[in-house]
């Protein structure tokens, strides 16, 4: 007597909406990995924000207008907005239940951390360019 | 449509209420603070980004964005961005040491919990003295 045991993938077969075999291992892997990176980065950038309060421009060049601060904010927005996109759709697929505003809402997180870690590149590339 | 009928029955399951009947562990707490602190860092970096892009472009821009990290109000938005770096980065310390098996007895995990939190606000706190110390 042979029982047939339907394999299917989790990822198409049925009963797909039970299981989760998608990304999860990457997406821990990844968020690990750039953590390493961001608690150095973290510190050095809390140091450098918060020498910005109460700066006028001149000041604000004078604290952040070097190759080191410069570098190190930049790093820490690009990997750090890679990280936060990762963890906002964490909670995203953890809250948002209905699929089409899940997929839009996953779609507006991509681009927003685009739009800011870009805005903040340019942005201190403006602020360290020599004069 | 093959999984139709399960996809319908799966998001029918109910959620679990956790956070109704679960007596509010600092462990737990501490979870809930890192997620927070996560998203408060997702729209802090947004605010930054805006006062950077003033402080980069200059002219009117500036003066539209000045604010975010000037005054009481933009005093205090980037004062709680680095709380939340600190407390954020002691939270993913906690994760890893987590992730090796250490401190996941009782009293380990109750101990860094309370590192995380105490450890957040204490490194902000010297974070600002150094840097009004540093001129």
């Amino acid at each position: 007597m042979s029982v047939p045991t339907h394999f299917k993938s989790g990822r198409s077969g049925e009963g797909a909406a039970y299981v989760s075999d998608h990304e999860g291992s990457a997406h821990a892997r990844f968020m690990r990995l750039s953590a390493y990176a961001l608690a150095p980065l973290g510190v050095l950038s809390a140091w450098w924000l918060a020498g910005l309060v109460g700066r006028d421009l001149n000041g604000v060049r004078a604290e952040i207008g070097h190759p080191l601060p410069a570098i190190v904010l930049i790093l820490f927005a690009v990997v750090g907005m890679i990280h936060a996109r990762q963890g906002a759709n964490e909670i995203i697929e953890d809250y948002v239940h209905d699929d089409a505003l899940k997929e839009k809402a996953l779609y507006w997180n991509r681009i927003a951390s685009i739009v800011i870690a870009g805005a903040w590149t340019f942005a201190i590339m403006l602020i360290a360019a020599p004069k | 449509m093959a999984n139709a009928g399960t996809d319908e029955r799966a998001a029918r399951r109910p959620l679990s209420p956790h956070l109704t009947i679960f007596k509010p562990w600092l462990t737990m707490m501490m979870s809930i603070a890192h997620r927070i602190t996560g998203a408060g860092l997702y729209v802090g970096m947004a605010l930054m980004a805006l006062f950077l892009l003033g402080a980069g472009v200059g002219g009117w821009l500036h003066t539209l964005t000045g604010w975010l990290a000037s005054g009481f109000i933009g005093g205090l938005i980037v004062f709680l961005i680095t709380w939340a770096i600190f407390h954020h980065m002691l939270g993913g310390v906690r994760h890893a040491l987590w992730d090796r098996g250490l401190y996941m007895d009782p009293q380990g995990r109750e101990l860094l919990a309370q590192a995380s939190l105490y450890g957040g606000v204490g490194l902000t706190v010297l974070l600002w003295i150094l840097k009004s110390l540093a001129g």
